[in-house]
């Protein structure tokens, strides 16, 4: 696979830059109103020129014709794109995750409202395979740009991870694991949220409180009518076990059993997945992944969290932690918090024409192991543009270079702060629960 | 009322302990009753009562028609595995101190090394409210006796800064018991600290040697009326205070939800109950029984129990003083971990040759000594004492 891949690589690269392609729409004071509203740009600056931030925006598909499962570049154009050709390789050699880890722009100029663009694609290549804290994988980079008449206007950067989910048994060769839970009347519920893709906390429909593991009758108003709420995903280790012996049906050992401590308050145990048994710790942070065990059964199991330190961090991955970040920060330095309520999140998808399902669904994102739906990655770079112009107010941007961490998941806060870097440059970091989301270095030109 | 001193064990019988008894768990059962008999100088015919383990397999009627014992007022089986040991004890002396049998044979008896090991994998229980406490935890193969101690011992370790050699100590001190204890499995074979630390994981952070073993073998222990057993040859050993306990949103072995994992809630209330009951401290026993069979719970017991304070039990085992010259010898038979698992009903024994003055491991001047049963389940103690 290493050398087909390869091969494809190179001969994608030599194709050069592709045919342009029309951007459906000029650029526009509608699009543009929408976007600035769902981002909370109230700056009242972008009567004039477009927010360079806004650049992919124009030749994003729409929900018609985003391409089918193989074409995840979703920009507009006819047919396979280079990249989608290798990650539709990827993908069916078993490289099925998939993780942005940078996100380049450099704006040539700004756009004037009425231009008419167009787009290209320039495949750049392939390198790997590498070891990340996901599991091994390849990193696939890309280029788009944008043109006016026979102008260049911008340029994007674009890098992805696709890498071997790792620490997941091999997939279940039509046999039915051994090792069965016992349904009844007061756990169905757990078993069927399970099987949703929601791991589901019983909570008494009287007073409130929260149970796991559940029971009939709540031991602390005797109340049993019951409902449930849907836990966010997260946790920490409070202890675990690694099983070497004897052996056990179903599984490989060693293997690593942890209690985990839900952000809810409630504790339950899982398989940590994807970590090295040596690797774990009390305290670590983890995020929840539904396993399919077989066809009927799906376990909630657990990964360290995307911002937990590991051994091996993803290569794009960024660091440092979100509370050293914090520690570093000077004081009075200011700060954008943003609320990521779930309108946040599908409203600026849908305002930077992002269809896809994981950022306004949240039964789909849970299906694909997401605590939640999330921030797309053109509203982070938004928010970035958004964050450097408030504090420099006078600047242009040039450019803003993305590296991209935990994910942003509704409910969380995105915090920005920035500080000076070099050559005039601005750092930004958006910190989440989990860790840092972005970190960000903002390229400023002569003030517009 | 209490049943304070007016029960008391007059007799203990066992069959040899070993890995393959060759026989049924209802002989075993029925030869460590005669036994346990003809120790207290009785016959089958004063036999009204019998209680074993709601796990065992021996039914009390089919037990009386191997001993004949003709007639029975008094059974009763107590549940929660190795939980349940002193809690045999302990409705024998509530039936015989009530009136409602006069002598009662406790027993347990299993070929628990050449046929049903608990220690192997569970993968499915029958239908009920345990089979669904169980369900949280078997789908992740989270299957074993040892998992399920070994999730408390590594919350134990992080809390309170102990290590691996911790728990080695108390292996170390049960195996140099045992090595002079000729019906100890591991008699004259003692390890150290070194082979504990390289015997190999069974599930971290436990290693092989801080598992106790398996074992064929049946216990039985005699329980009469405390005027009844002073006219029977050995001298009688009373029950001073018996006890069971479960603690907050117990579960069987996952004391996980809501509780401190370092620490035995049930065994607390166990230990305050036995104090309480019988007017005892920590101090007033000179040797006790521990329920060994996993190192890290011994350091537990003795801080639930009063004998040192909360991560404490390193200090309190460490320079032997576990051993049988230490400052409080526990289970000198070798215990589980050395001697052999009868589920606990072995270390009865112990405890009532210490107090009668027989043990190949005497402890000098012994008037109490303290007994638990199984921890991490729901679970009983006993405080047994020299009649005076």
């Amino acid at each position: 696979m290493h050398d087909r891949l390869m091969a494809l690589a190179d001969e994608l690269a030599a194709e050069g830059e592709s045919a342009a392609t029309p951007c459906p729409d000029p650029v526009n004071a509608a699009m543009i109103r929408n976007w600035t509203q769902a981002l909370g740009d109230r700056s009242g600056r972008w009567s004039e020129y477009a927010p360079p931030a806004m650049i992919q925006v124009w030749s994003m598909a729409g929900p018609d014709d985003r391409p089918s499962p193989g074409g995840r570049s979703g920009q507009v154009g006819r047919g396979k794109s280079a990249p989608d050709r290798v990650l539709s390789l990827l993908d069916e050699s078993g490289y099925t995750g998939v993780v942005a880890t940078n996100c380049e722009h450099t704006y040539d100029r700004y756009l004037r409202l009425g231009e008419e663009l167009s787009t290209t694609v320039l495949f750049d290549g392939v390198t790997g395979p590498k070891r990340t804290a996901l599991g091994e994988g390849y990193f696939v980079t890309w280029y788009e740009r944008w043109y006016s008449g026979g102008e260049r206007v911008a340029e994007m950067l674009f890098r992805v991870l696709k890498f071997k989910p790792r620490g997941a048994p091999p997939a279940p060769a039509g046999g039915r694991y051994p090792l069965r839970p016992a349904v009844g009347p007061d756990t169905r519920f757990f078993w069927d949220g399970v099987r949703a893709g929601e791991l589901r906390i019983q909570r008494c429909a009287e007073c409130g409180a929260l149970r796991h593991p559940p029971g009939p009758m709540c031991p602390a108003c005797h109340a049993t009518k019951r409902d449930h709420v849907v836990a966010a995903g997260r946790g920490v280790v409070h202890s675990y076990v690694v099983h070497h012996h004897p052996p056990v049906p179903g599984l490989t050992p060693p293997y690593v059993v942890a209690l985990v401590e839900l952000e809810e308050g409630v504790r339950i145990i899982g398989n940590l997945l994807g970590c090295a048994p040596g690797d774990v710790y009390v305290g670590m942070p983890v995020e929840l992944e539904f396993q399919r065990m077989d066809e009927e059964l799906t376990l909630p199991q657990w990964r360290p969290a995307a911002a937990a330190p590991t051994a091996e961090k993803p290569p794009g991955a960024a660091e440092p932690s979100a509370g050293e970040s914090r520690r570093d920060r000077e004081p009075g330095e200011p700060e954008l918090r943003i609320e990521l309520t779930p309108t946040f999140v599908i409203s600026t998808a849908l305002a930077t024409r992002d269809f896809t399902p994981v950022h306004h669904d949240p039964a789909v994102a849970r299906a694909q192991g997401s605590a939640d739906i999330f921030l797309n990655i053109l509203t982070t770079i938004g928010l970035v543009q958004r964050y450097a112009l408030e504090r420099r107010p006078d600047a242009r941007l040039a450019g803003i270079a993305l590296r991209l961490g935990a994910p942003a998941y509704a409910g969380d806060t995105l915090t920005l702060t920035g500080r000076a870097g070099e050559d005039g440059t601005l750092e930004v970091r958006g910190a989440v629960g989990l860790g840092d989301h972005v970190v960000a270095t903002v390229r400023l030109g002569e003030p517009a | 009322m209490t049943i304070s001193g007016r029960a008391a064990i007059a007799g203990i019988g066992a069959t040899e302990f070993s890995k393959e008894s060759g026989r049924s768990e209802l002989q075993l059962a029925a030869e460590a009753c005669v036994a346990a008999l003809k120790d207290a100088g009785l016959t089958p015919s004063d036999v009204d009562g019998l209680v074993t383990f709601t796990q065992d397999t021996n039914a009390e009627i089919a037990v009386a028609r191997e001993l004949g014992v003709p007639e029975l007022s008094f059974f009763s089986r107590v549940d929660y595995g190795g939980g349940a040991a002193c809690g045999t004890v302990a409705h024998a002396a509530m039936a015989v101190a009530t009136g409602q049998a006069r002598t009662v044979v406790c027993y347990r008896a299993f070929n628990e090394r050449s046929g049903q090991r608990f220690g192997q994998a569970t993968t499915a229980m029958a239908p009920g409210t345990t089979a669904m406490e169980f369900s949280w935890h078997l789908p992740f193969g989270f299957a074993t006796p040892a998992a399920w101690v070994a999730m408390q011992a590594r919350r134990y370790l992080h809390d309170y800064g102990a290590t691996s050699e911790d728990f080695g100590r108390v292996a170390v001190a049960m195996r140099r018991h045992a090595a002079t204890n000729p019906r100890a499995w591991f008699h004259e074979r003692p390890i150290t600290l070194e082979e504990h630390q390289a015997s190999r994981w069974v599930v971290e952070p436990l290693h092989l040697l801080d598992c106790c073993q398996e074992s064929d073998g049946a216990v039985a222990i005699v329980v009469t009326g405390a005027d009844r057993a002073r006219d029977l040859p050995n001298p009688p050993v009373s029950i001073t205070a018996a006890a069971q306990g479960s603690g907050p949103n117990q579960m069987m072995m996952f004391g996980y939800y809501d509780t401190d994992l370092a620490a035995l809630p049930a065994m607390g209330v166990v230990g305050r109950a036995l104090w309480e009951r019988s007017g005892l401290r920590p101090a007033d026993v000179q040797t006790a029984i521990l329920y060994d069979h996993f190192t890290p719970f011994v350091l537990m017991q003795l801080e639930e129990l009063g004998f040192c304070g909360r991560g404490e039990g390193r200090d309190f085992v460490a320079d032997g003083g576990i051993e049988l010259d230490g400052h409080l010898p526990v289970n000198p038979n070798g215990g589980q971990l050395g001697e052999a698992y009868i589920h606990g009903m072995n270390g009865i024994a112990e405890a009532v040759r210490q107090i009668r003055g027989t043990s190949v491991n005497q402890v000098p001047d012994v008037s109490h000594v303290l007994v638990t049963a199984g921890t991490g389940v729901p679970t009983s103690g006993l405080i047994l004492s020299r009649a005076t």
